[in-house]
């Protein structure tokens, strides 16, 4: 079947171009949905807006950085407290956010003088901070200020301070996608080059495009230096300001997510010769060929395969005793965009589940391309999926499980359908060996708890047939 | 003793306390039965309160966008309402009421809301002949006020748009303000207790949405258009929060002579004392036995902890200001001090409001009342060494409590760190006893954990 | 020999990222560089590593020939011709499904 139009669509028929089902012998040059189009107003899509694809997912996840959103207060409050990336100096990135509280007295005769002052009391009041980032938003984009100029005045007169302009309002773009493009753009241009790095290894990369969701970037860390491989900059999990000044030495950028972070490697590529080498870093299997191909790219395959011995040993059994119960389990991707290509085929391999149904938000044609390589025939394929499309797919394709955010996973639980947080992960780290086995744990866990079972009886029924009614 | 009220220094903010006005009136709409509020404005403005809201209640709430882009800030964005307005009618068949919320974008570039449903409103009747569909413009600029004033602006234009003259209801319309499911509730338990008639604005009892065999429960307001057009029926309104709501019942007031009551938000033995003796002047209905007993049970309880665990401890409280300032006297009632009272916005009226004087009237130590407050001036204060025994507040303050080792009792919206929270009430009788002993369990907790004379609770 | 091509192809489109690069040239140029190496380590050939990007194909390649060597026992087999013929038939695929053929709409923006 070519594109489909869901019952629920008929009538915004342009749907239709959204949303694939594939059938045997297809492949992407017959059928590839649109995407990164513009959201139709009113179908409560589940998308967010670019600024925070700026700040919540890239840039807000430095752990040495002031945050200073330049906007009313609600587009710094929202962006606090959503999101789970530790770090190892006890979480700063998590505990504070900072806005420059614009009010209407700015729009009118604007607000630089308010961010300049924002921006000089928030170092003032954190002396050992030094590094800023600062975000525009849909009210000062409008009014046209200018947060670069005022940035180079500060950074003029406190003289000890560096600080990154982002210029990326909700309303630029289709989805948080134009915020990762915008950001990305903006570090590459001002910021790599202008620190040298310390070089402790022979071997250096970049890990590009992992953000350390529960500890992804941790974990990945230590098997890259176990194989003596120096990390210059994780772009950007767990990471430095400073670090990701210093990206132009890396050997290797070794590209995780590509949607949100392909474009710097892609840069770096063309400004510096430094090659780009995408891999998966979630699935057991795709794990092992991740770090094979680093090593290879090093001349390091013995420390790869000892690294890679070590890490299946521990955790080989856990995963084989995980997919036996796990198999034939149908689920749902429904997340961000690139998570649905890292896990089709890693759950299908690993664990012998079968993804029925996927749904990205603001992934491009490019994710789709992958995703519809590697997903299966039969299984729905979605851009922008909104909530009457989920409850339709749920009746088309009765999963086991979804894959989701927690809202969604509100929903599907009135349906007695378990969900793991796809986005946030329920209890991770996802990444590497153990974290797949910690997904496929969490997976287990809510496709085998009772609670879903004991919600489908109807105890009036039950009691009625305990009392021989 | 003295209660100093200041606003904070810094122009700028490091920890809001506070969202901006889009955020309390979409909180507003979700109330609504058969509602879906459409937030014109960029995606992350609805996307981002719609992930809050399930935070808090781990719950899904059905919030559109008009999905703005660009092109807006050249040729305006109204197209998009109308877009919007269109899709959610043509999908959403059960759909009465679509609030059409504004924020800081769509406000500067300048959009005709009342002018676009003009317009819409002939499409709907064009396509839809004869359907009843409210569309109702509630202009809440992310840029003046917070999510307080943006919820009171909310059920205004609400209220405004709907309330119609009709037969006498005989009821008494209870403008709630932003609180939990857990005090509506308890509201209507003391209407029951009473045998008086509320017509609740707005009912949020139903966000505790359980899951059903037949998989056709899902979270929703309960309050209807019908009890919307109503209160301009009523006998009268109670507006339990003063900062939240209370504008609409003035306006029922002056506009269908609707008399309109505003009392202290009925946390603590004392406003709840004043909450049902103005339900009894309004309705006629005297005060009945059972809530005299739940009373009784709550100073009960109360006493059992003020002096030996309460008294004199150094409470800082923030959140919505009905809330703070209600809770202040709550402590005041059971011996803990309310040193520290933040506000997190700029609304200049808190310096006249009459509980603040009641509150310097009563206190045993200092007071300290900071507005267009962040929750920096916490951490701040606390770093400077300043003595705090217990922190009350939502969950954004976590931090503060959890890096200092201070004990908090979270309270408010949002509290997703803590499970079902807002189940339980904060109002009345039964929610003064809540407090006081969840206040108490938490000091214990942290007696234990610090080994300060955590030998008392052996033999309490 | 066709058929071989398909399964190879279906294989790399299930397994292999370099293909969907961001833009047209560097589809080509993975592809290309990619499976030469495939060519070269499968016939016993010194492969030529002159910048990093070689070096990139080279690591990607290696990983890749273990996987296909794995999954398909009929490839350790092909005499050089018919490799070569497999190869550069999966490599066409390849390039007309992502690159010529592929309903991409950013694959030829002259920016990233």
């Amino acid at each position: 079947m070519p594109l489909k139009l869901l019952k629920c669509d008929v009538t915004i028929p342009e749907r239709e171009k959204h949303v694939y089902i594939k059938e045997p012998g297809e492949d992407t040059t017959q059928y590839l949905p649109i995407s990164n189009a513009a959201t139709i107003p009113g179908t409560l899509s589940e998308r967010g807006c670019s600024y925070c694809g700026a700040k919540l997912v890239i840039g807000g996840v430095l752990k040495d950085t002031i945050q200073m959103i330049h906007g009313p207060v609600g587009c710094a409050y929202d962006t606090w407290h959503t999101k789970r990336y530790p770090s190892d100096n006890d979480n700063f990135q998590l505990k504070y956010v900072w806005s420059t509280n614009l009010k209407e007295k700015h729009i009118v005769f604007g607000g630089e003088k308010q961010l300049k002052q924002s921006i000089i009391e928030a170092f003032q009041e954190m002396p050992d901070i030094k590094r800023m980032f600062i975000y525009t938003t849909c009210a000062t984009a409008l009014i046209g200020d200018d947060p670069k100029a005022v940035a180079k005045a500060v950074e003029k007169e406190l003289g000890d301070v560096d600080i990154f302009v982002v210029e990326c309002p909700g309303f630029a773009g289709v989805s948080q996608s134009k915020g990762h493009h915008v950001l990305n753009m903006g570090w590459i241009n001002e910021k790599v080059g202008t620190l040298e790095p310390t070089i402790t290894s022979p071997y250096t990369i970049n890990f590009i495009g992992d953000y350390n969701i529960q500890g992804d970037s941790q974990v990945l860390e230590k098997y890259f230096h176990k194989m003596g491989i120096q990390i210059i900059a994780h772009f950007t999990g767990n990471a430095s300001y400073d670090d990701l000044r210093g990206m132009h030495r890396a050997q290797l950028n070794v590209v995780n997510c590509a949607r949100s972070a392909g474009y710097i490697a892609n840069e770096l590529k063309k400004r510096y010769g430094i090659p780009r080498l995408d891999i998966d870093s979630w699935g057991f299997e795709y794990c092992q060929d991740a770090l094979r191909k680093v090593g290879a790219f090093f001349g390091l395959e013995d420390k790869a395969e000892e690294v890679i011995a070590e890490e299946v040993a521990k955790y080989k059994e856990q995963m084989e005793w995980y997919r036996a119960g796990l198999k034939g389990k149908k689920v749902c991707i429904w997340t961000g965009g690139p998570r649905l290509w890292h896990w089709t085929k890693a759950l299908e391999d690993d664990l012998g589940m079968t993804v029925v149904a996927m749904s990205s938000k603001f992934g491009h044609q490019e994710d789709f391309e992958k995703v519809i390589a590697r997903g299966n025939e039969g299984t729905i394929y979605i851009d922008d999926a909104n909530e009457l499309e989920f409850f339709e797919v749920l009746e088309m394709v009765k999963p086991d499980l979804v894959l989701t955010g927690p809202r969604v996973g509100d929903l599907v639980k009135k349906l007695h359908l378990p969900y793991i947080n796809g986005h946030a992960y329920h209890n991770g780290p996802y990444m590497g060996f153990e974290g797949s086995v910690n997904m496929a744990r969490d997976m287990y866990n809510a496709i085998y708890s009772p609670l879903m079972k004991l919600a489908a009886i109807d105890v009036r029924e039950k009691a009625a047939l305990e009392v021989g009614v | 003793m003295s209660l100093e009220l200041k606003q904070k220094e810094r122009c700028g903010i490091i920890n809001p306390m506070y969202n901006c006005q889009p955020a309390g009136a979409q909180f507003a709409s979700i109330g609504i039965k058969d509602c879906i509020p459409l937030v014109h404005g960029g995606q992350g403005c609805s996307m981002f309160v719609r992930l809050l809201f399930a935070q808090h209640f781990k719950e899904n709430f059905e919030i559109a966008s008009s999905s703005v882009h660009e092109e807006a800030a050249v040729f305006g964005a109204v197209k998009r309402i109308e877009e919007g307005v269109m899709t959610l009618a043509q999908r959403y068949p059960d759909l009465r009421v679509i609030p059409i919320i504004t924020t800081c974008s769509t406000e500067t570039i300048g959009d005709d809301i009342e002018g676009t449903i003009r317009k819409v409103n002939k499409m709907l009747e064009a396509e839809f002949p004869g359907r009843e569909l409210h569309l109702v413009a509630v202009h809440t600029p992310s840029y003046n006020g917070s999510h307080v004033s943006g919820y009171n602006v909310a059920v205004q234009s609400l209220t405004k748009t709907l309330a119609k003259k009709g037969e006498p209801t005989g009821k008494i319309n209870f403008f709630t303000g932003w609180l939990n499911p857990g005090d509506v509730k308890q509201i209507k338990h003391i209407l029951s207790e009473m045998g008086v008639e509320g017509n609740i604005l707005l009912d949020t009892e139903t966000f505790d949405a359980p899951t059903m065999p037949g998989k056709d429960a899902f979270a929703y307001g309960s309050t209807t258009v019908e009890d919307f057009e109503n209160s301009a029926n009523a006998k009268g309104s109670i507006s339990l929060c003063k900062y939240q709501g209370a504008s609409a019942a003035n306006f029922l007031q002056t506009q269908f002579q609707v008399p309109s009551v505003v009392t202290n938000t009925p946390i603590g033995i004392k406003n709840t004392d004043l909450f049902l003796e103005e339900i009894s002047k309004m309705s006629g209905q005297p005060i009945p036995d059972s809530l005299v007993e739940e009373r009784g049970r709550a100073i009960d309880a109360m006493a059992d902890l003020a002096h030996m665990f309460f008294a004199n401890k150094k409470v800082a409280i923030f959140g919505d200001p009905d809330l703070v300032i209600g809770l202040a006297q709550f402590c005041q009632e059971v011996e803990l001090e309310p040193t520290l009272l933040l506000l997190g916005d700029d609304n200049s009226a808190y310096a006249k409001d009459e509980r603040l004087a009641e509150l310097e009237k009563n206190a045993t130590a200092p007071m300290e009342v900071i507005w267009n407050a962040d929750l920096w001036e916490l951490e701040r204060r606390v770093k400077e060494g300043q003595q705090i025994d217990l922190i009350m507040g939502h969950s954004k303050g976590r931090y503060v409590a959890t890096d200092n080792k201070i004990p908090m009792v979270r309270v408010g919206f949002p509290t997703f760190d803590r499970a079902g929270l807002w189940k339980y009430p904060v109002i009345g009788y039964k929610g003064a006893e809540w407090l006081a002993e969840t206040i108490a369990n938490t000091l214990f907790v942290d007696m234990e954990y610090k080994k300060n004379k955590e030998w008392i609770l052996n033999v309490w | 020999m066709s058929d071989k091509v398909e399964q190879l192809t279906k294989f790399i489109q299930e397994k292999c990222l370099w293909q969907f690069l961001s833009r047209t040239w560097d589809r080509e140029e993975a592809i290309s560089g990619v499976i030469k190496m495939i060519e070269t380590l499968q016939t016993g050939g010194q492969p030529v590593i002159e910048t990093p990007i070689d070096k990139c194909h080279y690591a990607d390649a290696k990983v890749l020939l273990t996987d296909i060597n794995k999954a398909f026992s009929w490839f350790g087999e092909l005499k050089a011709d018919q490799l070569g013929e497999v190869l550069h038939g999966a490599e066409a695929r390849l390039k007309q499904i992502t690159i010529t053929g592929s309903l991409n709409g950013e694959l030829n923006h002259q920016l990233y």
